[in-house]
């Protein structure tokens, strides 16, 4: 038995619409597979060491928040590069997902900067974009629907030629509801919109983190399968909704 | 004038046809109303010669509104007061004109008004409100309003140089802003330490952060969810002390507490009603009425639709609860914990706009004691709209995965429940699957004419 670190970040502060559902998920995926999960909570000001951890989960916040974590997160901000270089898995929703861009530009004018890993900006506008979005990715070489809810007022763009998105946008906004991507994929790091309980009804995205997880301390790539009765049928009954609508 | 008739009869009508076929027509009459004649808000609204009094906040409007209404009518009072579920501009407007004559020359001594955080201050440019009670401010419906900072925001700039008294929870430190934001005149009730306080939030959530300066702040104890005893280490803001001080609570079958110097007993079970008892004591009192009259019209006063309702189907027992947000959800779960027998339990999770169209709150509530042996579940149906989601959210909770079922269909989920092994039932549901389940309820209990419920054919969706 191995016992996985999962660091969530800024949980006081970056932590919007049930967006714990992930870490349950995670952390009750690896539980059932025989393994040890610990969620390690760091604050404003808290160390962190990259080389101790096995994933890093981060949430949405409101502006404010984003700035408070912008100016904590920038200190270590090599450190964090480096660690996503060597396939890190890392999950950034919403507010988590504009921070690793350049800069997030609120509908009044006003430039929060971002970490700048990225070559992407969001652009603050007005209406919110909401609602239950389908998505179709590429995971693990295995193309797969997702399922979730979307709400944010930033459209994102990208112009990083490293980056692939998360994902195709059958329906819903996406990054911009303009050019039909979602989010951002690179290496084992996925940025998205899609927030609250994104994992517990794709299981298929929880795995792909569990994998990315296991292959990285040196463990077998073939995960034990686990029966998804109910989270298939979860899944089923938004997408069936979805393309109803 | 003549426009304010046609007005008024026009929406008589829509409210007697609808009547008809079994609900209150609110939302309808009102629209249709004001579109004919704008001004009849603010015209019927000043027919009011006492005092209109407004309740918002997250949780407990509709029970509080309530009581106050009771305490209002047992003191001899005619009281215009709207339905839960038609607590925008329209249903209130449909409040006004069902109660008023054809030529609204009728006079009201209170108008008591229910409403969304959002709609305060649209309220407010029609109807000159002396009072707004807030009875607490947790995260509900984000999708609707934006966050809870935007929320409080709307509410301060909504009475901000008016001519208004504040009723404020003193145990909630999302409030502490208002009185400097405001600068009105605000009255505080709040609750000393009881027996059922935590020394530690049982999650993080919202009031982590002081309102005034933004550092992190400090309790002493947790009522719950981020109602306590608090301080700010940076800049000292802390609990007002309360005018009305709740105190000697007993939770149980009933509610007993003391509110300063008189003591109250309710039916209701439940921390979150203990605060909806002492706002709706508070208020009252601070209008000047009679301690004895509270009394009696707080114990007389019994459970409405939905908040804790008891039925009897053969020889079961069934409550049916309304769930909308996580805290509201976590209380509810605590008082059926509170019920060592065993039980089947039904939950129904619609994503209406009513309810929220976004499902994700259901993974803030705190559903992880329903694993545990001394739950004595014995079944658990998920149903509604998003029965899955519900199902998903109690197998990560750590339910065994052979006592859930799911049944999206409400009246075959329900008979489900109601024929599972436990000696009682609990019937929870989301805001737009609540009427039909209170129906279903009603028609296995036996009843022969199922009792209209105002507000239940507005979101007629699922
Ligand atoms: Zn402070």
């Amino acid at each position: 038995m191995a016992q996985f670190n999962i660091a969530h970040l800024y949980p006081d502060l970056m932590n919007l619409y049930g967006d714990r559902g992930n870490l349950i998920c995670l952390q009750k995926r690896l539980e059932w597979r025989g393994q040890e999960c610990r969620i390690q909570n760091v604050g404003l000001g808290q160390s962190i060491d990259f080389a101790a951890i096995d994933m890093v989960f981060m949430g949405g916040g409101s502006d404010r928040e984003q700035g408070l974590v912008y100016a904590d997160l920038i200190k270590r901000a090599e450190e964090f590069r480096q660690a996503i270089e060597t396939d890190l898995p890392v999950l950034c929703i919403c507010g988590a997902y504009q921070l690793l861009g350049q800069a997030y530009i609120s509908a009044d004018g006003q430039r929060l900067r971002g970490l700048g890993f990225f070559d992407f900006t969001t652009q603050g506008s007005q209406p919110r974009l909401i609602g239950n979005i389908l998505v179709e990715t590429e995971l693990g070489g295995q193309t797969t629907t997702v399922v979730g809810f979307e709400n944010h007022g930033g459209r994102t763009f990208l112009n990083d030629a490293r980056l692939k998105p998360f994902g195709r946008v059958l329906k819903g906004y996406g990054n911009n509801g303009q050019d039909g991507f979602e989010g951002i994929k690179y290496r084992n790091l996925i940025g998205t919109y899609l927030h609250g309980p994104l994992l517990p009804k794709n299981p298929v995205v929880a795995d792909f983190f569990i994998k990315a997880m296991a292959v990285r301390r040196g463990m077998d790539a073939n995960i034990t399968p686990l029966y998804d009765a109910i989270e298939t049928f979860a899944h089923q009954q938004v997408k069936y909704k979805i393309l109803n609508s | 004038m003549l426009r304010t008739i046609i007005a008024i009869a026009a929406a008589k009508i829509i409210i007697n046809i609808s009547r008809r076929f079994g609900n209150q027509g609110t939302v309808l009459a009102g629209r249709v109303a004001r579109w004919l004649d704008p001004g009849i808000l603010k015209k019927l609204a000043a027919r009011v010669t006492g005092e209109v009094i407004i309740i918002t906040g997250t949780n407990g409007k509709t029970t509080t509104s309530n009581m106050i209404a009771q305490i209002l009518g047992a003191n001899g009072n005619s009281v215009v007061h709207n339905q839960a579920g038609a607590n925008m501009l329209n249903g209130i407007t449909t409040a006004f004109i069902a109660a008023s004559s054809l030529k609204a020359s009728r006079h009201w001594d209170y108008a008591l008004l229910e409403t969304d955080e959002a709609n305060v201050a649209p309220l407010l440019n029609e109807v000159n409100a002396g009072q707004l009670l807030i009875t607490n401010f947790f995260r509900d419906q984000l999708d609707r309003y934006g966050e809870l900072d935007r929320t409080i925001r709307l509410i301060s700039e909504g009475v901000r140089g008016r001519d208004i008294r504040l009723w404020l929870n003193a145990d909630d430190p999302l409030m502490s802003a208002l009185p400097r934001d405001t600068g009105l005149p605000c009255s505080y009730y709040g609750f000393a330490a009881t027996a059922y306080d935590h020394e530690a939030q049982q999650d993080s959530r919202e009031g982590r952060y002081c309102m005034l300066c933004g550092e992190e702040i400090e309790y002493r104890r947790f009522h719950f969810a981020q109602l306590g005893a608090y301080r700010c280490p940076h800049c000292g803001n802390s609990n007002p002390a309360p005018d009305y001080l709740g105190s000697d609570l007993q939770l149980g079958h009933e509610i007993v507490m003391k509110v300063n110097d008189i003591e109250v007993n309710s039916p209701y079970q439940g921390f979150y009603n203990a605060y909806n008892i002492l706002a709706a004591v508070a208020i009252t009192k601070g209008m000047g009425i009679a301690d004895a009259v509270i009394k009696e019209a707080i114990a007389r006063f019994q459970p409405q639709a939905g908040r804790m309702e008891r039925f009897t189907v053969g020889i079961k027992e069934a409550t049916l609860i309304l769930v909308k947000n996580p805290t509201g959800f976590d209380q509810s779960l605590q008082a059926l914990l509170n019920d060592r027998r065993p039980k089947n339990l039904f939950l129904a999770l619609n994503d209406n706009a009513a309810d929220g169209r976004d499902i994700s709150w259901i993974w803030d509530a705190e559903l992880e004691p329903l694993s545990s042996a001394e739950a004595e579940l014995c079944m658990l149906v998920c149903s509604g709209l998003r029965s899955g989601d519900m199902a998903v959210r109690l197998k990560y909770a750590g339910v065994a995965t052979d006592l859930i079922q799911i049944e999206s269909d409400l009246d075959s989920g329900i008979q489900k429940a109601l024929g599972g092994p436990g000696k009682v039932s609990y019937i929870l549901s989301t805001y737009t699957a609540l009427f039909k389940c209170r129906k279903i309820l009603l028609r296995l209990q036996g009843d022969p004419a199922p009792s209209a419920i105002p507000g239940e054919r507005i979101y007629g969706k699922s």
